[in-house]
């Protein structure tokens, strides 16, 4: 491949290459292809044919004198969600569900809605174009009311007829960013070459991305924008290169996920998350890892149980003598958030993780990653992020 | 007047009331139940011209006065009805009656009086309308009221046992079945599914006594009871009725009987032409004027006061259908002391509440009217959101139609497309469109009826066995007029013929007549 060897030696990425290898053997020891692929999504046919019965049976209530009626899954439920170290968080075969009746005057607008969206989503497929959550809403937004209800009722949509969202070519819209050693070529044939000097904006078509080219030794997942911004302008990517910077700008969008998860999928490079010492960045951090509630239905193709912790760590506050005076005092919600997710079922095979949870619980603190700045400007990719990156200070 | 009507009206009363007060020493707050027949037998007088002699007979089916002392009853019907040109006379069966008997057998007595055959027309349809009255309010009694005219029977049955009723406190219910109160006619082409009324109770509150009327010895409260509906249900309509076209008011005294015999020879009371006397029509923009036609001969409880809007000409903003909604309107007084209120004590409130109705509410008209007001809102309210509900479910359906057509007609599949129109047997997709959108309004109309039917049974206050019959039977009403309904769509006459037949026995609704009419009966023969 070839890029320009900037970056530190090779002897430096030593840790990072065993950190690579014992990942790959325990995806071989699982059973599962090291080989990246894609995951198996539904062909425009299938999709077509999947609303056509879902019309048929509408008709066929209507035929007997029976009300219609959706079975939806109930997808927000922690008693339909299992966790598994494998996949994260994703929903139980037999899940709980909740029906939405035409005769019912609480459910019958619901009702109209998922026809309403079913008969747009078909029309997307048959013509082969592709839309946005916004688009949908704004087509009659006096109808839907607000975008809330447009996105639930297409989740549940991609629920009920278990077919990913992106087949049903409803784009999400994307807020993240990309730098560093990748190129790739998007749908329509534009060439896309993340190694400038600012960031490129995630594609909305993660599954149209094409030739998708690196040898980044990691890819680190930065919570903030405002963190990602200041290693773009201290020239991260280049100083530690061959390696990929992502941000979701916070609370990641599906595409931003879609598109970590094909990296892994694709090249199996070691994934470190970089957030915040607060309840907030590890729910983010987890969130990429093992998934959200929401979109348990489609863990498998979102989730990367691969990921590791790499800062700010709790545990780093004290050991590097963090100024007191850039802690914060952990507020109700947030001990209220950092208890939720003590609680979690894949805290139990986080001993680490759930040990620098502690920490911060007893101290009552947290931390931004720019309380580095008060060891010097740069500390954090000067220092931090080198160290922690050579000498496998991970977790 | 005291002729037969009023002397058969104020029996019942007297009787009713002594059945309640003894009811209550048992079980207060039951409603009462058993059967009164009352019979009229007139034959052209030998002695007068143009006269009937009329024998009345008012008896009961089983055992129900229990304590009634008869030597006392007498008496005491005699100075109730001084006037009554006719002698009573009391019969028992067997051996049972004495003079002082607990009355463990069924109770019976006659009484004679002369009329003219036009005055005893007009007593008859006088009684009938009282009778309806008093079933309205007290479900549970049956009255088997019959006249024969020189050997022409009418005999007609007023009860209404088995439909959905209202339960308030004291043993009253009030009967919710739109029947009684709007004939369904007026309804024509309109679609009405749901036959309830929907009444909504207002807050009580205590009359005041004009002084002169206190004098007379009144020691309790008297306490009004508003309840306001707007008939026919606007849960389940057409989006048609949406305006008040007219409104009627009951008024019921203490042990649930009428405080007003309606006769079509005397005029309205001059409290109640003012037609802002209960209600402040300028709130809903309405203007009411009375309604003096009040057409006794029809199968409907007669309002004791009537009034409709004055229509005004160029007026579009109202909606097409000419007949609109009813207001109905009950008011229930009933008396408190505070003590067991004896039967003497309740007639004298009673007669009280007659003579001296229009004092005592004048005296009582701002509270009165606050009242009346605030549960009229709320069934207007009522009726807003069911309007509502009903635009928002049309506007739901016109989409999930439109959305079912988009892909069922944009599809490229041609063997999803021939299920879809053979699964609902239409010819093309014109068809399919008309057929899906009639499938979705007769199964969500159906919803919105056992919605309606579920309202009312929570309405019920705990007599469950009452209230469980009543909504099995409120149920099995629903299911066999819409059976009747689709039998007729479905041409099956057959079925309709059943449908109806049950009906009948369920609801009071038309009345049974044994009517042999020769064309030589005359008039009198035509009830």
């Amino acid at each position: 491949m070839a890029f320009a060897p900037r970056g530190p030696e090779a002897s430096f990425f030593q840790v990072l290459d065993q950190h690579r290898a014992s990942l790959l053997a325990a995806l071989r020891k699982g059973g599962r292809e090291p080989a990246g692929g894609g995951t198996h999504l539904a062909t425009s046919s299938e999709v077509l044919a999947a609303i056509e019965n879902v019309i048929q049976d509408i008709i066929t209530s209507l035929a007997r004198n029976e009300a219609p009626a959706f079975t939806i899954d109930n997808r927000s439920s922690w008693e339909n969600i299992k966790f598994e170290d494998s996949v994260g968080l994703h929903m139980v075969s037999h899940c709980t569900t909740r029906k939405i009746k035409s005769d019912s005057p609480k459910s019958v607008k619901t009702f109209a809605l998922i026809l309403k969206i079913l008969s747009m989503i078909y029309k997307l497929v048959q013509s082969n174009t592709y839309a946005t959550k916004r688009d949908i809403y704004y087509t009659d937004s006096q109808l839907f009311g607000n975008q809330t209800v447009v996105d639930n009722i297409i989740n549940d949509i991609s629920c009920m007829l278990k077919v990913p969202r992106r087949s049903l070519h409803i784009l999400s819209t994307s807020k993240g960013l990309i730098a560093g050693n990748l190129r790739y070529i998007e749908e329509d044939g534009t060439k896309v070459n993340c190694a400038c000097a600012t960031a490129v904006a995630v594609p909305s078509n993660i599954q149209g991305i094409q030739n998708l080219i690196t040898d980044a030794k990691f890819l680190l997942i930065v919570e903030k924008d405002a963190t990602f911004q200041r290693l773009l302008d201290d020239s991260f990517c280049t100083k530690m290169s061959p390696c990929i910077m992502v941000t979701g700008k916070g609370v990641p969008d599906l595409n931003t996920r879609l598109l970590v998860k094909k990296l892994w999928d694709t090249f199996h490079v070691p994934i470190f998350t970089l957030v915040d010492a607060d309840p907030h960045g590890i729910e983010i951090m987890c969130i990429y890892k093992y998934g959200s509630m929401a979109m348990s239905f489609e863990a498998h193709n979102l989730t990367v149980p691969a990921i590791r912790w790499l800062g700010l760590l709790p545990s780093d506050i004290k050991r590097l003598n963090i100024p007191k005076g850039t802690l914060i005092p952990l507020t109700k919600q947030d001990q209220m958030k950092l208890d939720s997710i003590l609680k979690r079922p894949y805290i139990t095979c986080q001993p680490f993780w759930r040990k620098e949870m502690e920490i911060m619980a007893d101290s009552k603190m947290k931390a931004e990653i720019q309380a580095l700045t008060f060891l010097s400007s740069d500390y954090l990719s000067r220092v931090y992020l080198p160290n922690k990156l050579k000498f496998g200070g991970w977790i | 007047m005291e002729g037969t009507a009023v002397a058969v009206c104020e029996i019942l009363k007297y009787l009713i009331i002594h059945w309640r007060c003894e009811t209550a020493r048992i079980s207060k707050g039951a409603l009462l139940e058993g059967e009164l027949v009352i019979s009229i037998e007139a034959l052209n007088s030998k002695h007068q011209a143009n006269t009937l002699h009329c024998v009345t007979t008012i008896a009961s089916a089983g055992s129900i006065f229990g304590g009634l002392v008869l030597k006392k009853f007498l008496k005491e019907i005699q100075s109730i009805l001084p006037g009554l040109s006719a002698e009573l006379s009391w019969t028992s069966e067997e051996t049972s009656y004495s003079q002082d008997v607990s009355g463990v057998t069924p109770f019976q007595m006659i009484f004679e009086a002369h009329e003219k055959p036009r005055t005893l027309m007009t007593d008859s349809l006088v009684i009938k309308n009282f009778l309806h009255k008093v079933i309205t309010v007290l479900p549970k009694i049956r009255f088997n009221f019959s006249v024969k005219v020189n050997g022409i029977l009418s005999m007609e049955i007023f009860g209404a046992e088995n439909e959905p009723t209202l339960n308030l406190s004291n043993g009253i219910a009030l009967v919710v079945n739109h029947q009684h109160y709007v004939s369904t006619p007026k309804f024509g082409t309109t679609e009405l599914l749901c036959s309830r009324i929907h009444p909504v109770l207002g807050h009580p509150v205590m009359l005041f006594i004009p002084d002169d009327v206190a004098k007379m010895g009144l020691l309790g409260e008297l306490i009004l009871t508003p309840a306001a509906a707007l008939c026919p249900c606007p849960n389940v309509f057409s989006n048609q009725l949406n305006r008040i076209s007219s409104a009627s008011i009951f008024l019921y005294g203490p042990s649930g009987l009428p405080l007003i015999l309606l006769n079509p020879e005397q005029p309205t009371s001059t409290t109640f032409k003012d037609t802002s006397y209960f209600i402040n029509w300028k709130k809903y923009h309405l203007c009411m004027v009375p309604n003096l036609d009040l057409n006794f001969d029809r199968d409907l409880v007669l309002p004791d006061v009537s009034y409709q809007v004055e229509s005004s000409e160029g007026d579009q903003t109202q909606n097409m259908d000419p007949q609109g909604q009813t207001l109905l309107l009950f008011l229930f007084v009933d008396f408190h002391s505070g003590f067991p209120v004896q039967k003497m004590e309740l007639w004298g409130v009673h007669t009280l509440l007659t003579t001296h109705l229009s004092a005592i509410l004048t005296e009582s008209h701002s509270v009165v009217q606050d009242s009346i007001q605030v549960a009229v809102d709320q069934a207007l309210e009522q009726h807003h959101q069911a309007v509502k509900a009903h635009q928002k479910l049309q506007a739901s359906l016109s989409v999930a139609v439109n959305s079912i057509m988009s892909i069922m007609t944009g599809s490229t599949s041609s063997s999803f497309r021939k299920t879809c129109l053979q699964t609902l047997q239409a010819a093309d997709t014109q068809e399919f469109g008309t057929k899906l959108h009639k499938s979705f309004h007769e199964i969500t109309q159906n919803r919105f009826l056992h919605h309606c039917s579920r309202e009312v049974k929570q309405q019920l206050l705990p007599e469950k066995k009452n209230a469980e019959q009543s909504t099995e039977d409120a149920h099995e009403n629903s299911s066999l007029e819409l059976l009747a309904g689709r039998a007729v769509a479905a041409g099956n006459l057959q079925s309709v013929r059943v449908a109806e037949s049950r009906l009948r026995v369920l609801n009071r609704a038309p009345s049974r007549r044994l009517h042999v009419c020769p064309a030589a009966a005359g008039p009198a023969c035509c009830l």
